[in-house]
């Protein structure tokens, strides 16, 4: 039986427990706050920081609209709980790439290709295509492909955010 | 309301496996792919407590005389991207990157895979077919397990409360191997039918054949009669009927159901079909040039 939202979100609102004191860089920035055992990394950016950029579409794991950078690497926000961060961890959100050269050409790329419709899956979609492009400049469609694989978008049917990146790696 | 879950970060596997043992309603979180799906679905009424495992150092890859330690805490990704384990175990590699899409791979582990005990883990049939031994950490003392014992049923294993997977020992030798998977899509799917198959040079013109089944059985199966008949061959296989005969072999040791990802008599077909190709890449000019399996 499909879940409603409210049903869905009890799982993380927790009655009051003792919470948890963490440390982790965030966007660059060593920052502490305190955590319910279980609430996820997505929800703490979006509650304790008003970071709300990253997005909750499926909260399984599935659809990608709550990808971040975890250490270097796109992660499922969704699937992590916050009191597992360490003061090593690195997170990095959309907002902390505001300034970053790469992240502008591709926001640029994806507009000018029409790539974005309703834009809920965009900023996932924008971190997988960024990590995509730091470590494959003249990625391949079949790389594209692959590395949005773990992103879902309902509108745009996916070849004109494929463009997007191109575009966005070809004018460097 | 339900009560209030706690979690725990320990640093050593003692601490882990003192805090396991104490609450048994204590689950162990790695990559928490699984886990904090099942969670959220209100499919763990009894948990009372995380135990998360990822400060216990457990994801380095290492050989260690004769052996190639897996680390359980390994991800997906740093599977798929090892070299050792590129150029050893084909079949683990292509097994590991076909699971879910990049960012959960990022996360999710071997040991989150195996342990799940899922006929369907992608990289099950790999680890049959590489003659894995599992390491488990436990209150009173290691032990090692074959893999093919590790699994009693469905999502069900040999593992005590209170006991961990800490690595997996893989005899350090160069195998050739192949793993393929039919899902509903390329990324984000649950194998209907997976197979590994993998072999290694044990003489001029002799190959010593594993053969492993996914999705199509209460747990992974080896099918030993089509691996015999293999091995006995020789190498090439000296004709397609050959082949089509050790298809035939494979099939017979399927044992699928219907179920909500596919039908039984699909999967029994799939697993003869698949045979034949992953014998075909084996066999392939490109595959000799180059052991990454990929085309």
């Amino acid at each position: 039986m499909p879940l409603l939202f409210g049903q869905i979100r009890k799982g993380v609102e927790m009655p009051k427990q003792e919470t948890i004191r963490i440390t982790f860089s965030l966007n660059g920035k060593l920052v502490e706050t305190q955590v319910q055992p279980v609430l996820t990394l997505l929800e703490m950016l979006r509650r304790n920081f008003s970071l709300t950029a990253t997005k909750e579409g499926c909260g399984k794991g599935e659809c990608g609209a709550c990808t971040l950078l975890f250490n270097g690497f796109p992660l499922n926000s969704c699937l992590k709980l916050a009191a597992t961060l360490r003061p090593t961890d690195s997170v990095v959100t959309l907002e902390g790439l505001e300034n970053d050269p790469l992240m502008g050409r591709l926001q640029k790329a994806y507009v000018d290709e029409g790539a974005v419709q309703c834009g809920f899956c965009i900023p996932g979609m924008v971190i997988s295509s960024y990590h995509l492009l730091k470590h494959h400049p003249n990625p391949s469609s079949a790389q594209i492909k692959e590395a949005l694989s773990g992103n879902l978008c309902r509108c745009t049917g996916y070849s004109k955010i494929e463009q997007a990146v191109v575009r966005a790696a070809r004018e460097k | 309301m339900e009560n209030p879950i706690s979690i725990h970060c320990p640093d050593s596997l003692d601490d882990a496996v003192a805090i396991l043992s104490a609450r048994p309603g204590a689950r162990i979180l790695a990559g928490g792919t699984d886990l904090l799906v099942k969670h959220r679905n209100g499919m763990l009424p009894n948990l009372t407590d995380f135990v998360d495992i990822s400060g216990l150092r457990l994801q380095e890859i290492e050989r260690e005389s004769d052996s190639i330690i897996i680390g359980s805490g390994c991800t997906m990704t740093a599977l798929a991207q090892s070299p050792l384990v590129a150029d050893r175990f084909p079949c683990l590699a292509q097994g590991a990157i076909q699971v879910g899409a990049f960012q959960i791979r990022n996360c999710a582990t071997i040991g989150g895979n195996i342990a799940n005990g899922s006929p369907a883990g992608d990289t099950i049939p790999a680890m049959f077919c590489l003659d894995a031994m599992v390491r488990i950490f436990g209150p009173e003392s290691r032990r090692t397990i074959p893999i093919a014992e590790f699994f009693t049923g469905p999502g069900k294993t040999v593992l005590r409360q209170g006991e961990i997977i800490e690595s997996f020992a893989l005899p350090d030798r160069r195998t050739f191997g192949v793993f393929f998977k039919l899902g509903e899509r390329r990324a984000h799917a649950i194998s209907k039918v997976s197979i590994s198959v993998s072999c290694f040079e044990s003489g001029q013109g002799r190959r010593e054949f594993r053969i492993a089944l996914g999705a199509v059985g209460p747990t992974v199966l080896r099918c030993r009669k089509a691996e015999e008949l293999m091995t006995a061959a020789g190498w090439p296989p000296p004709s397609a009927d050959l082949v089509d005969k050790a298809s035939r072999l494979v099939m017979d040791a399927s044992r699928p159901i219907d179920d909500i990802r596919s039908l039984k008599d699909y999967r029994k077909k799939m697993t003869g079909v698949l045979f034949i190709r992953a014998i075909d890449r084996l066999n392939a000019r490109s595959y000799q040039l180059n052991n990454s399996g990929e085309e």
